[in-house]
């Protein structure tokens, strides 16, 4: 039996039963593709072109097409990873720890939430990988004897601490994604019409029926892989801070990085899912299962966690006039006042200012306004990443070594690029995979009674 | 107990009674009055997660979190014993001069190796304890249970009343009840 609530807006609205939830869910799928569908997938495309141009004419020349040198060894690269896994962050918060706090307004956004963060993670695997220089012997990053000894990986290195951590993430987020995805692919089995269509969906529903005595396992399971995936959604962005966190550069090394890369990586993620959302709740007529409510809510974690994070920048401040190393007082000095002035001031208006806004309602309850605040956002996290990098690198010890840095042509398109991997995979998502949890949804719908 | 569970098949069953409903709160109460009257289910097949039916059917609680926790600890100790090995035995690195033993930067990697093998030895499990397998044909029993219908299955046999099982589906909102032998459905 279901309660309304007197309070609480519905998670559901325009009365819909469950086979409506079917088959409003259902129709990108079963139907051809749609105009903007094209419109999109094709633009997509033509990034991902970008990306695969950049990536041979780095593979071809070198490194050297980027602009990296010997201050500033990471770039543009590393930033990108950091801003793409930051993104691949909100999937799996969403469904793993508003799942275990009870949240049901995740329902309508997990399953996109949690595709967006398989996509962002391959995208933000591009980069180190490439930046290997000869990926050829990427596989020596693994803990496996070369072939010119015993010679094993360094366990002490937060970088081998990514491997691992960015592809248990990597791997976990998936299982999790495909198990949550079995019901709604044998529904759609059941529902498609053309035998290719009919043989892979049965293919991937594993025989899924719906039996009860499987159920009440799947529960259970989501319920475990839930509480596994809470600690290491946490414990991916903290081994990232602590590529930074572990060096004795200063404006690095800093104890404050894990908490900080966590909150800023959820604000980010959440600016992606908004993004995302905001245009397919409209393009794909999601009005009634991704309501205002479910926007409002991601607007109040926004506001949150950007303003947590903006604490983290200030809090950056204080420790180091307070330590009273006059290193990391000068790195800090210069990322407010040096030659990057515009991109720390960037950073602050987009991440500590800007969310601010939603303390009003109407601007967390405006889908055009969320649009661009959430774009706002991820420049902003962008930035932050590359001040980080760029500002504590770009000057030394030395002052014979002090360099300025901009990406280059190469590494710019590579940066574009990975836009084309991530839509034209998300469009792909949309065309053959159900983008809300129909299983889900069907629990919560409030006219069964 | 074999790990895949026979319950799950429905290919050997001779006879069954289906019955369909639409209401969730209805099907449930059905449920229970079946229990109540002693009538064994074989199965309920609902196209989302109705909470508390399995407990209704005395369903057991799944070992799947005993199975976490034995996996979890293998991907722990399989973990361990690569650091140790690679780390301490065969090649230690000379940092500093500090001795070469257990340190809490291996935290990290035992921690993920953990969470690996739990995730994925646990998945396999369950797929293997409910014949979830890629490509196997579903038993479906109304081609609209992954939609908007929920079936009841009871097994006939001996000791099994008929038509009392029928009118408890009937009096607790089936809309449709059927008879299955073998591969045919008949309405009745």
């Amino acid at each position: 039996m279901i309660h309304d609530s007197l309070i609480r807006e519905r998670l559901v609205t325009g009365g819909k039963t469950a086979s409506d939830v079917t088959r409003d869910i259902a129709r990108p799928i079963l139907n051809k593709p749609s105009t903007a569908w094209k419109v999109g997938f094709t633009l997509s495309v033509i990034f991902l072109g970008i990306f695969v141009v950049s990536l041979f004419w780095t593979l071809w020349t070198g490194i050297g097409t980027w602009n990296i040198n010997k201050s500033v060894m990471w770039g543009w690269d590393i930033t990108n990873f950091v801003f793409w896994v930051g993104i691949g962050h909100a999937g799996t918060l969403i469904s793993a720890i508003l799942l275990l706090f009870r949240q049901k307004w995740r329902m309508s956004i997990n399953r996109s939430a949690e595709a967006m963060t398989i996509f962002a993670v391959i995208c933000a695997a591009m980069f180190p990988v490439f930046h290997m220089g000869r990926v050829w012997v990427g596989y020596w990053a693994l803990p496996l004897p070369n072939a010119f000894g015993s010679l094993w990986v360094n366990f002490n290195s937060p970088l081998l601490w990514d491997v691992f951590a960015i592809s248990t993430y990597f791997s976990v987020s998936l299982l999790f994604w495909y198990i949550g995805l079995i019901p709604d692919i044998a529904t759609i089995r059941d529902k498609v019409k053309t035998k290719a269509a009919q043989y892979w969906y049965r293919f991937f529903s594993m025989g899924w029926n719906g039996s009860t005595r499987i159920w009440a396992r799947y529960e259970l399971i989501s319920l475990i892989l839930a509480g596994l995936s809470t600690p290491l959604v946490l414990s991916v962005h903290t081994i990232v801070s602590t590529d930074f966190a572990t060096s004795v550069v200063p404006g690095w090394h800093t104890t404050i990085f894990p908490p900080y890369f966590v909150a800023g990586a959820i604000f980010s993620g959440f600016g992606m899912v908004a993004t995302l959302l905001v245009v397919a709740r409209k393009v794909m007529n999601y009005e009634n299962y991704i309501t205002i409510g479910h926007l409002e809510a991601m607007c109040k974690i926004i506001m949150l966690t950007g303003t947590l994070v903006g604490i983290a920048y200030l809090t950056e401040f204080f420790i180091a006039q307070y330590s009273g190393v006059e290193y990391e007082q000068y790195a800090f000095f210069n990322r407010a006042s040096g030659p990057y002035w515009w991109a720390y001031w960037s950073m602050m208006f987009c991440n500590l200012v800007s969310p601010q806004v939603f303390w009003f309602k109407w601007a967390r309850t405006t889908p055009w306004f969320i649009f661009i605040m959430s774009i706002v956002v991820n420049v902003g996290m962008w930035f932050e990443r590359f001040v980080i990098i760029v500002t504590s690198l770009h000057r030394d010890y030395l002052p014979s070594s002090w360099v300025m840095y901009s990406g280059s042509l190469t590494e710019i398109g590579l940066f574009l690029g990975t836009f084309g991997i991530f839509f034209t995979c998300f469009f792909l998502f949309a065309k053959f995979l159900p983008v809300i949890n129909m299983s889900e949804i069907k629990t919560i719908l409030r006219n069964r009674e | 107990m074999g790990i895949i569970d026979k319950n799950l098949s429905l290919r050997d069953r001779n006879k069954m009674l289906l019955g369909i409903w639409e209401n969730e709160d209805k099907l449930v109460e059905a449920t229970s009055e079946l229990v109540h009257a002693r009538v064994k289910i074989q199965d309920v097949y609902t196209p989302y997660p109705v909470h508390g039916l399995e407990r209704i059917m005395g369903v057991r609680r799944s070992w799947l979190s005993i199975v976490a926790f034995l996996c979890g600890m293998t991907g722990f100790s399989l973990a361990f014993w690569m650091i140790y090995y690679m780390y301490v035995q065969d090649w230690p690195i000379d940092v500093g001069n500090k001795p070469v033993r257990f340190s809490p930067s291996w935290v990290p990697v035992l921690f993920e190796a953990t969470v690996l093998c739990t995730a994925f030895g646990m998945a396999f499990f369950f797929f293997f304890r409910n014949r979830m397998i890629w490509g196997i044909k579903p038993e479906l029993l109304d081609d609209r249970q992954t939609d908007d219908r929920m079936v009841i299955a009871v097994e006939t046999g001996e000791g099994v009343d008929e038509k009392k099982v029928l009118k408890i589906m009937k009096d607790h909102g089936a809309v449709e009840l059927r008879e299955k032998t073998g591969g045919v459905q008949t309405t009745i």
